[in-house]
């Protein structure tokens, strides 16, 4: 098998884990599939493309719903940028869903600005591939908002990254999910339940919170992120289980037998969106593993997710 | 053909296991193309007494030694171990050992822990060492067990150059001296790969780099992982062929003797 070398101004890719194996949940051999040519990311989402044969939204599309570019503040931000699309190429990733975070919490304005900023610029140096989630720190109010009308009516981004400043319950994270419902966008949220007090995250908000604010914003489209990465993925998922609304994002680095049939059997597939969070192995291993239908895999795929974002209303 | 070192049967105390009967396993392994798998009692984690756990996986793989490969797990600060190991290796024809440190509470350079490494090794068997059983931050509200610290078994392996070491469910070996090259350290010690990133920091191709294919093997920590994200790294890893077979399964035949 040999890997093959991509730049940023690839236009095609080549995955040596094919869509049919990730939903046969086969490990045979990769058989490699050519995978369309995409636009911008902001016409990624809203147009078809001219000259292919399928449009963004064609079926089976896998749509990676939590990565993350690298703060440039890191060296090695370009490189890590690079290998993050080289490895979704290699396994079959189509798009990637990236917020840039801060590396330190809670972010400052200026930081979240600067982050947005350069999950543009990576809208820009892989078009189609990167789709941007606008990240903010909901206690700069007014701020924050401007930046997430600015980040989703300008610049093309898909939707809210919403990280740990705040637990999603509290009152001033509230005018960030309305604007939401007003853009049509989805906020996928930081989420782990410990069944012990994380010193370092206070504000750490759970699937318990998000079917709080479910109940609160029944429109709103929620995701909650990492099952596999945000401690106990049983409580989680059981908490989540009368939040219609609220989806589930599988990714994490824990690959726990049976995390994706239990989300499956008690949110049930419509409600489950495939992502690795940079566990790239860890995200795609085990929906190619899942005992689960070809059908019901695309869904969580891709297909899920597409839809959420067909609601977007500018 | 592919032999999985990292494999269970039994219960967990914390969570429900699926595949994890010998039947049930070899049809996984049977649908994962996987030959061969070292396996060791999951219950003995718990156990107090673990050689019920060593008990119920001799029983459980009876049929099925062709395939099913036993692994004594073993407490050195609980009566009569010693009794226990011979019973392992005579009787259930047990090649190797699993110890827990952390969860069975004991150090890694307490002298039991390195009399226990000596029998081991006179013995011939392999001592493979669990860094983590799971994400520690799913734990039970009823306990706090950290990872084995990579400094622990830097001792252990330079305490015991002629025993054989196989580290599973580990990560972050390029950032000690056990994954990089030339850092005096007998390589006595095999990395297991099933947590080792294949992509982004490539974990699993710098151990290459720095110590050799030889000194990889393939594992999946079935059935309380999933096996197909450590076959995948397998897929997507840039590396020879050769290399691979070695990491696939030679390696680990190499060390078992089989």
């Amino acid at each position: 098998m040999t890997i093959r070398q991509t730049t940023s101004s690839s236009r095609e890719h080549r995955p040596h884990i094919s869509r049919r194996t990730l939903l046969k949940g086969s490990a045979a051999a990769a058989v490699a599939i050519g995978a369309a040519v995409l636009p911008s990311a902001c016409e990624a989402v809203e147009q078809s493309v001219p000259g292919t044969s399928s449009g963004p939204f064609r079926k089976g599309k896998v749509i990676d719903c939590h990565a993350h570019l690298t703060h440039h503040s890191r060296a090695t931000w370009e490189a890590d940028d690079r290998k993050l699309i080289e490895a979704a190429d290699k396994l079959g990733i189509d798009q990637l869903c990236c917020s840039t975070l801060t590396p330190r919490w809670p972010a400052t304005l200026d930081g979240f600005r600067e982050c947005n900023q350069w999950t543009a610029d990576g809208m820009r140096r892989f078009p189609g591939r990167v789709l941007g989630y606008c990240y903010v720190n909901p206690g700069y109010g007014r701020e924050a908002l401007e930046e997430v009308r600015r980040c989703v009516g300008e610049r093309g981004f898909i939707g809210v990254k919403l990280y740990n400043e705040y637990t999603c319950t509290e009152p001033v994270v509230f005018p960030i999910v309305e604007l939401a419902i007003e853009l049509g966008v989805p906020i996928l949220h930081h989420a782990s339940h410990s069944h012990y007090f994380v010193e370092d995250q206070p504000r750490m908000s759970d699937g318990g919170h998000l079917a709080e604010l479910a109940r609160r914003y029944p429109e709103a489209m929620l995701i909650c992120a990492h099952i596999s990465g945000g401690g106990d993925w049983e409580w989680t998922i059981k908490a989540l289980r009368n939040a219609q609304s609220v989806l589930l994002d599988t990714s994490g680095s824990v690959t726990d037998q049976g995390t994706v049939e239990m989300a499956a059997a008690v949110v049930g597939v419509d409600r489950l969106v495939f992502g690795c969070d940079s566990s790239m192995t860890a995200g795609v291993g085990k929906i190619r593993e899942a005992n689960l239908s070809a059908q019901e895999k695309e869904k969580i795929l891709g297909g899920n997710l597409e839809k959420l974002l067909r609601r977007r209303k500018t | 053909m592919i032999i999985d070192i990292n494999a269970y049967l039994g219960h967990f105390a914390f969570r429900r296991l699926r595949h994890n009967t010998a039947a049930a396993l070899l049809v996984l392994m049977d649908s994962k193309r996987v030959d061969k798998a070292a396996v060791s009692s999951a219950s003995a984690i718990t156990y107090r007494n673990a050689q019920a756990g060593n008990e119920e996986v001799a029983a459980e793989t009876s049929g099925h030694r062709d395939r099913l490969i036993p692994f004594a797990v073993i407490n050195p600060f609980y009566a009569g171990w010693q009794d226990d190991l011979k019973i392992c290796h005579e009787e259930f024809g047990m090649v190797g050992l699993r110890l827990y440190p952390k969860w069975h509470n004991y150090q890694l350079s307490s002298p039991c822990c390195r009399e226990l490494a000596s029998a081991a090794t006179e013995r011939g068997m392999v001592i493979s060492i669990p860094i983590r059983v799971e994400d520690n931050r799913q734990r039970s509200w009823l306990l706090n067990v950290p990872d084995v610290p990579l400094e622990e078994i830097v001792e252990l392996v330079k305490a015991h150059p002629k025993a054989r070491f196989i580290l599973l469910n580990g990560i972050g070996y390029t950032g000690c001296p056990l994954g990089r090259k030339d850092n005096g350290l007998p390589a006595n010690y095999a990395i297991e790969m099933s947590r080792l990133s294949a992509v982004l920091a490539n974990e699993l191709g710098q151990l290459i780099t720095n110590l050799g294919a030889e000194r990889v093997m393939f594992g999946t920590g079935m059935p309380f992982n999933y096996p197909d994200p450590a076959l995948l790294k397998l897929e997507v890893l840039d590396a020879s062929e050769r290399d691979k077979e070695k990491i696939r399964w030679q390696n680990a035949a190499t060390w078992l003797r089989l």
